[in-house]
């Protein structure tokens, strides 16, 4: 039953559907709209099963699986999980323009075979191989300097330093104030 | 490669090089004793006597590089030079080797870095040398959305270029190290696969013809461990900037040509700008530990004057390629990001100290230390040798005042304290004049002899007044050092954005206090002998003014305008800075990149093919700690992760691919407002628009 809160829970799935669809920059606006309408009512269908579930949840859900599942049959791809049919999928997306270039193929189904091949033959390298290679820091004698160092100022704390100097000078501004005053 | 033979050329100019060094300094301190005869002495004059050596030989240093340098170029080049042997006659038949370019990236402005690459790669395109060179985009950056931005940059120019598979993208987990500890992540992952490697810092631009030289070269001296080229500093708007880039066109060359010519192969390398020969660098180069006991100091931090001595011990020559043109960087934009870097700087070259008595290294090497360490411990002496000349002032004029004698009691010798002082000045300011000689021969690159006379007094006179101000700093930084205070690897600020007066007035207005009571004081009780430290006063006293002035883009445009610090690069500009000044990029809002790895799905699968998500089976069960954390993502929004927590998140293939299922189909009673609106706007993201739809 169409209720008003029902109403404004579907408007609401519309939205988020809407946004969801545009972040694949789609070259047709029009296409956008049919396809997001398609999928709302693939949603309704599976809410009536379970009328206590959001709205909004079941259709971006549906979305999504949707989604990896197209995925996952134009790219062939059955020994991966759907995080990464769906992220290598989307690469493929991106690489072969699809969706801007041809937004009438996006979720089509079946696709056609030209689109299959593309999205087949797109892929990225993200680095070569690697040869790894030892790169350790090198000895050094550091001469006669480190014997002094180690003897003298690395004993001392910069702080015991800092304090005695200041006493000292203390000391002696005041024996200098003494002096230049009373003699 | 044994330790490097003693080239007698080398040997000889070296002897004339310190000789004439010395032979400055020890006239003019013969003539400073000289100013003493028949006078009493008193205990500051010890320290002006012990002190004056340094100082004065930093001066004959300079004078004396300057005047090398000159003559190189009168005489139209060092014939000895590695870029001027005979390989030089069949140049273009010298076959090429495996390069990689690698641009180590530290929260950088990506989209100049990335315009920088995709012009290098056009100009490496046209050598028709291209299959050659691969990029290395090696990124340290801890911000989140600078590293998101990256990725997108990365793929942009992947598509753009078809380069996938030449150019990559790697970001380190644990940036440790800095800048030497990413160049040496990257020589431990893909070393082996190179015969050089040419490094840049994310501001530098080379043009490929000269990349495509250099690596002739080293196929041609197989003995040169780096070949270091001359980055001249370009497209500078703000005042601060122009009158660097100004002052490093004009004098810099010089100054480089001098020490090429002094050092011949025991020459500099400045960490960016040069190509370096990959297996001995693997091999002999690794950063050795500081003798200190506090283990968290033991890094080098100036690691480039480091690595050349560490080359030169292993038997290669290391050689400025001074006359090569199409090497590029940019200068800081004002004086507070100058003092920035320079106090890292200070840190890095104090710590060469412990390699000046080090076994082994290079006689070149140890000059290169002592003047690198000299160029920061010359501030302190400096102001100590001013204090002390200004009390021994005192004591001379009190005592001339008791004995009631006649005045030129007090200096012996006038005439040599105003040779002494002539002395110093024509040291000082020749191999600037010298500079602008040189610069006079080409002077239509600078726009005309009018606007370059004109120019060169204007940034004698801005350098005079600054001098004194970074000698305050430049002490502070020596003693900040000294203490063990630690100095942070710093974003370098690329963009004339310009600091407001009251940002001068927080940073430089105690120096400005400091310069009128100092002027108050020196008046009182000097006379008029303080008269002699007016500009140094005048620089304290106007260091507000000044750091504001010159950070001004508005000011620097109008010098451009006026004809003012013009430089070759802006009267003929190169192909390969084109596009790049772009000066915006600071001023635009930033969007929250990091957001965009969660919500749009290309970002994301750009993100996740970089940090790899787990194969089937391998997958982790989140401990429930990371599951609380995500939960606490939705539902109290982005701003409730901290910066560190961000880049965990992003590390994690698994969170954020969850993340982007459960953001885009939980109810909005289950998500923070603020997602919802960045739902609404990841469609036009900045991220799509400027990087991953762009064609």
């Amino acid at each position: 039953m169409n209720t008003p809160a029902n109403l404004a829970a579907w408007n609401q799935a519309h939205d988020r559907l809407h946004w969801y669809l545009e972040t694949f920059a789609l070259g047709d606006e029009i296409q956008v709209s049919r396809i997001a309408l398609l999928l709302l009512d693939q949603a309704r269908d599976l809410h009536s099963a379970d009328p206590r579930e959001d709205p909004t949840e079941v259709t971006l859900r549906h979305a999504q699986e949707e989604l990896t599942r197209w995925l996952a049959r134009q790219l062939g791809e059955t020994d991966q999980t759907a995080p990464q049919i769906l992220a290598g999928g989307t690469i493929a997306l991106l690489l072969s323009k699809l969706a801007q270039e041809r937004p009438d193929t996006f979720l089509a189904d079946p696709a056609a075979i030209e689109v299959r091949d593309l999205l087949r033959r797109t892929f990225v390298v993200t680095g070569p191989d690697l040869t790894v290679s030892s790169m350790t820091p090198r000895h050094i004698d550091y001469g006669p300097m480190l014997g002094l160092a180690r003897q003298t100022w690395h004993r001392w704390s910069v702080k015991t330093f800092a304090t005695a100097l200041l006493f000292w000078l203390g000391v002696y501004g005041i024996c200098y104030w003494c002096l230049s005053e009373y003699l | 490669m044994s330790a490097p033979a003693s080239n007698p050329y080398a040997t000889a100019r070296r002897t004339i090089f310190v000789g004439l060094a010395v032979f400055l300094t020890a006239g003019a301190f013969v003539v400073l004793l000289k100013t003493y005869r028949g006078v009493p002495i008193f205990g500051w004059d010890y320290v002006v006597i012990v002190l004056f050596p340094l100082l004065f030989g930093q001066i004959a240093i300079g004078f004396t590089l300057a005047l090398l340098g000159f003559f190189d170029w009168l005489r139209g080049g060092d014939p000895l030079h590695v870029m001027r042997r005979p390989w030089r006659e069949k140049e273009n038949e010298q076959p090429l080797a495996a390069t990689a370019i690698v641009v180590p990236v530290y929260n950088e402005d990506v989209a100049r870095v990335s315009a920088g690459i995709a012009n290098m790669w056009r100009s490496l395109e046209q050598t028709g040398q291209i299959e050659h060179f691969d990029f290395y985009l090696c990124s340290d950056s801890n911000n989140a959305d600078r590293w998101v931005e990256e990725e997108c940059a990365w793929l942009s120019l992947c598509r753009r270029f078809n380069a996938f598979g030449k150019i990559f993208y790697r970001k380190r987990r644990h940036a440790i190290n800095g800048k030497s500890g990413n160049v040496a992540d990257f020589c431990r992952r893909w070393g082996k696969r190179y015969r050089y490697m040419i490094v840049l810092d994310a501001d530098s631009v080379m043009s490929g013809a000269t990349m495509v030289r250099m690596v002739r070269a080293m196929e041609a001296n197989p003995e040169v461990g780096i070949l270091q080229t001359q980055p001249y500093m370009v497209l500078g708007r703000s005042l601060f900037r122009r009158v660097l880039q100004f002052s490093s066109h004009a004098y810099g060359a010089l100054f480089s040509q001098g020490c090429s010519m002094a050092q011949m192969s025991s020459g500099s390398y400045w960490g960016h700008n040069a190509i370096i020969r990959v297996a001995p660098f693997i091999e002999h180069c690794g950063l050795p530990f500081l003798p200190v006991p506090d283990k968290s100091r033991r890094h080098v931090l100036s690691h480039d004057t480091v690595e050349a001595a560490l080359m030169r011990r292993a038997g290669y020559e290391v050689w400025i390629a001074y006359e090569e043109p199409g090497s590029y960087e940019e200068g800081p934009p004002n004086l507070s990001d100058m003092l920035t870097r320079d106090r890292r700087w200070c840190a890095g070259n104090l710590q060469h100290f412990w390699f000046l008595f080090a076994r082994g290294i290079d006689l070149g090497s140890r000059l290169q230390i002592w003047i690198g360490l000299m160029a920061y411990l010359c501030s302190p002496i400096w102001l100590v040798f001013l204090i002390a000349s200004a009390f021994s002032a005192h004591a001379r004029m009190q005592f001339l005042t008791l004995s009631a004698g006649p005045e030129d009691l007090g200096v012996a010798s006038p005439a040599g304290a105003i040779l002494l002082f002539w002395i110093t000045v024509v040291l000082l300011f020749m191999p600037r004049v010298l500079g602008i000689v040189r610069a006079f021969t080409e002077r239509k690159l600078y726009g005309g002899a009018g606007r370059l006379l004109a120019s060169a007094l204007l940034e004698n006179l801005i350098s005079v007044l600054l001098a004194p101000v970074l000698m305050i700093f430049h002490t502070l930084f020596v003693v900040l050092t000294l203490l063990g205070l630690q100095i942070r690897w710093n974003a370098q600020n690329r963009a004339d954005t310009g600091l407001t007066f009251v940002h001068c007035l927080v940073l430089y207005g105690w120096i400005s206090c400091m310069g009128l009571l100092a002027q108050v004081v020196a008046m009182t009780y000097l006379g008029n002998f303080s008269l002699w430290m007016t500009p140094i006063f005048a620089g304290w006293i106007l260091a507000p003014v000044l750091a504001w002035l010159t950070s001004s883009r508005a000011v620097g445009v109008a010098c451009q305008s006026a004809g003012l610090f013009l430089t070759p690069e802006e009267v003929q500009p190169p192909p390969e800075l084109a596009g790049l000044d772009t000066g915006e990029s600071e001023d635009k809002p930033h969007s929250p990149a990091w957001i965009q790895a969660l919500l749009s799905p290309y970002v994301q699968a750009v993100h996740l093919a970089l940090v790899r998500l787990p194969s089937a089976g391998d997958e982790d069960e989140p401990d429930p700690a990371q599951v609380r954390q995500r939960e606490e993502l939705l539902r109290q929004g982005p701003d409730a992760f901290t910066g560190r927590e961000r880049l965990r998140l992003l590390w994690d293939a698994e969170a954020v691919a969850w993340l982007h299922q459960e953001l885009w189909s939980r109810s909005e009673h289950d998500l923070h407002p603020s997602w919802l609106v960045a739902q609404r706007e990841a469609g036009t993201s900045p991220l799509l628009t400027d990087y991953l739809l762009r064609d």
